[in-house]
């Protein structure tokens, strides 16, 4: 009990006290290092786990019971959050002092808002004392460093690609996309798979309304970044995909939105022939595919590239664990992030078909001989760079509002590329300024 | 009897009226209590917080600092506080007056002796009762740009661009007035029903007799008579009109852009969006003080032309 009241207060302290305040700092997490300090004492502990999606998502529970079975004095319980307002509604927690162990993460305004506002703790003294070698991930954890302080364990790391409809490039006699593609190549690929009117019409593409969907391939040659003081570097793409929707390669933006529609339904059926989406779709496909949902064959390509960027470079998104500030059990909560993160939990993760944060070769083994996947998968998943969709940053919530706002402007034809691009410019600066 | 016997008579008569009295209160606020407390904890209390917290600086973990009036300064510079006033002030405008117009031409309708009357009554006011988002997902589905019968109709009847609705930065803010004014309306239209059923019949046959015309007996019979229930929704669709927030949210998250963005919308993204609560506040508190200065002058206005008989 005493080294648990003792810990409650160390990550906090820890952070800017633990190389220097020496013993009573770095002796708590030391503790944990054996991994043993719940399991010795034989205590039951109960941890409390936020996520979203329990009962559609099968690695909630998976990851989960691997963990329990291996530590039987450990429970996890996990408290549902809704989907769509996850990150607003945990931030309601928290604020409200909620003692929810471990926190999931779900994207970098959640993690922005939480860590400037100290309600997760830093992992740094943690993983110093289990000498975790982070350069595993692959460049995940330097992604959510903030001021060189780490906050959350990355466990799921899914990366942008391309899909397509096999059956309807055989059909066209089109040849199916390569690995390396250029938008420019991906964009006359789309006009050529471009075909019919009507409820026939089969669109060479598909732009879901996400802002990412036409931004992310703007900062895949690294040179910018999605929160800058410049947004001028975005016109050859929007101009792309603006002219695309104009020529009806693309479905409209506006009937989209106005019509709620999701991307997996247009693609499930069969009236896209391509769409440039998150790995997380693989999981969903597969499903469909088990379901009978959809009937024809899907593949699987890298993400196109700008010319004279190497092919295999994409975005990505991370999904981390952190440690609510106010748990009372930060020992046991590290303990099994680090299992939910390391090569054990990646495995399980992988065999529920997604990809982890820790790309072990067994665990992308696991994950490309699961039951449905397409060939040629595991080359199409292999990347060079992954940015992150969104950077770190304290403002990084106002900074999104801005950039969806204006990117439906343009968008909806409502502001020519240019207006909307220098309103970006504005509004971002002065977002930044303040 | 001595004089004496009767005023201690007196005295203990008026001590036990005192009593009863004060029994009747306790009992009466025992009976408001359940819902005063509610009312305390979930209203009241959070309202003051609020109003204090409005010239404080908090995000909503850490301390909280005082901020002055530097909250109310900011809202000068807030380029989308000012879209957004802007924004409810257009929806106010012509939400309440067609929100009106509507109920009370719904009810002169169904206060005719027609066929069916319960069931268009019923019908009317059906929306009123529906849950909001699926109110919003059927107008989205309507007004769609594309497939919507709304624009398929206008298509056929040789209409070349049809307005794209929510789509259109232009058309999004009459699109959600439109879905407004559907909801509301039935609700209104009931109580000009029942105003309208209180107007005596003998005012009418009066009238009649003195050759006055259906236009006549309208305007200055049934429109004075109706005052009274005109003012009284005229203030109940104001407050309502600028607390719109949920129909918005639904049907168009605020968009295209900033164009249907209002200030509760505003409040709601700088408090649980950007974590500045105490900004968020104040807006709240602007906004609140639009809303009572707007229902003073209502009530000033109201001897000016409300009726009552």
């Amino acid at each position: 009990m005493a080294t648990l009241a003792a810990c409650g207060t160390t990550p906090a302290a820890g952070t800017t006290a633990a190389p220097a305040a020496g013993d009573a700092a770095t002796a708590a997490p030391a503790a944990t290092t054996a991994g043993e300090a719940p399991a010795a004492s034989g205590e039951q502990v109960t941890l409390k786990m936020t996520a979203w999606d329990i009962a559609t998502t099968p690695y909630w529970n998976a990851v989960i019971d691997a963990y329990e079975a291996k530590n039987p004095n450990v429970k996890i319980e996990l408290v549902e959050v809704s989907s769509a307002e996850y990150q607003d509604k945990v931030n309601i927690m928290l604020s409200g002092g909620d003692d929810t162990d471990i926190i999931t993460v779900k994207d970098t305004p959640g993690y922005s808002a939480m860590l400037t506002r100290n309600q997760i703790v830093p992992l740094n003294s943690y993983i110093e004392a289990d000498k975790l070698d982070l350069k595993a991930y692959n460049g995940a954890t330097d992604e959510l460093t903030y001021e060189g302080k780490l906050y959350a364990m990355p466990f799921r790391s899914d990366i942008w690609v391309l899909y397509y409809n096999k059956d309807l490039f055989d059909k066209a006699g089109v040849a199916y996309p390569t690995n390396d593609m250029t938008w420019a190549q991906y964009d006359e690929l789309a006009r050529k798979m471009t075909s019919g009117s009507g409820s026939d019409k089969v669109y060479g593409t598909h732009y879901h309304t996400w802002r990412s969907t036409v931004e992310l391939p703007t900062v895949q040659d690294g040179k910018n970044s999605i929160i800058t003081t410049d947004y001028s570097f975005m016109k050859p793409m929007y101009d792309m995909v603006v002219k695309m929707q104009d020529d009806g390669i693309i479905m409209d933006f506006g009937s989209l939105k106005a019509g709620n529609v999701h991307y997996s339904g247009v693609f499930k059926n069969q009236q896209v022939a391509m769409l440039p989406m998150g790995s997380w779709f693989v999981g969903t496909m597969i499903k469909a595919k088990a379901a009978g949902e959809a009937t024809f064959n899907w593949g699987v390509a890298k993400y196109p590239h700008p010319e004279g960027v190497a092919a295999g470079t994409t975005a990505g998104t991370l999904t981390s664990l952190a440690i609510n500030a106010s748990s009372k059990h930060q020992d046991a909560a590290w303990d099994f992030i680090k299992f939910y993160s390391g090569a054990e939990g990646a495995k399980v993760l992988a065999s529920t078909g997604n990809l982890p944060a820790l790309r072990t070769d067994e665990a992308l083994k696991a994950y490309a001989a699961l039951d449905g996947m397409p060939a040629g998968i595991d080359e199409a998943l292999q990347t060079t760079t992954v940015r992150l969709e969104l950077p770190m940053n304290p403002k990084v919530s106002a900074v999104e509002q801005i950039l969806n706002e204006e990117h439906e402007l343009i968008m909806t034809g409502s502001v020519p590329v240019d207006e909307g691009l220098a309103e970006m410019t504005r509004r971002v600066s002065e977002a930044l300024a303040k | 009897m001595s004089s004496t016997q009767w005023s201690n008579r007196a005295q203990s008569l008026s001590s036990s009226a005192r009593h009863s009295r004060l029994k009747r209160e306790l009992v009466a606020y025992s009976f408001i209590l359940p819902n005063f407390l509610g009312f305390a904890i979930f209203t009241l209390i959070p309202m003051v917080f609020s109003l204090v917290l409005a010239f404080m600086h908090w995000d909503g973990a850490g301390a909280i600092t005082w901020a002055g009036l530097s909250n109310f300064a900011d809202m000068l510079k807030d380029e989308t506080f000012r879209i957004s006033l802007i924004n409810t002030l257009y929806y106010v405008a012509f939400t309440v007056p067609l929100t009106m117009a509507a109920a009370l031409g719904l009810a002169l309708l169904l206060n005719q002796p027609l066929r069916g009357r319960d069931f268009f009554r019923t019908t009317f006011f059906f929306p009123y009762v529906a849950s909001l988002v699926a109110v919003a997902v059927v107008w989205n589905m309507i007004f769609h740009p594309a497939m919507g019968p709304v624009n398929q109709l206008l298509s056929a009847l040789g209409v070349d661009k049809p307005p794209r609705w929510t789509a259109s930065v232009d058309w999004a803010m009459p699109t959600v007035i439109m879905a407004s004014v559907w909801k509301g309306m039935g609700y209104y239209m009931v109580l000009y029903l029942a105003a309208l059923q209180g107007i005596p019949s003998y005012l009418y046959e009066a009238a009649e007799i003195d050759g006055a015309n259906s236009w006549q007996r309208f305007r200055y019979i049934t429109l004075p008579m109706l005052t009274p229930t005109t003012f009284f929704v005229s203030i109940m669709l104001t407050i309502a009109s600028f607390k719109v927030f949920d129909l918005i949210l639904v049907m168009t998250g605020g968009g295209p852009g900033r164009a249907t963005n209002v200030l509760v919308v505003h409040t709601y993204n700088m408090a649980f969006k950007e974590f500045r609560y105490g900004y968020s506040s104040a807006i709240a508190m602007v906004l609140f003080v639009i809303v009572l200065v707007i229902t003073i002058i209502q009530f000033r206005m109201e001897r000016r032309w409300v009726n009552y008989m």
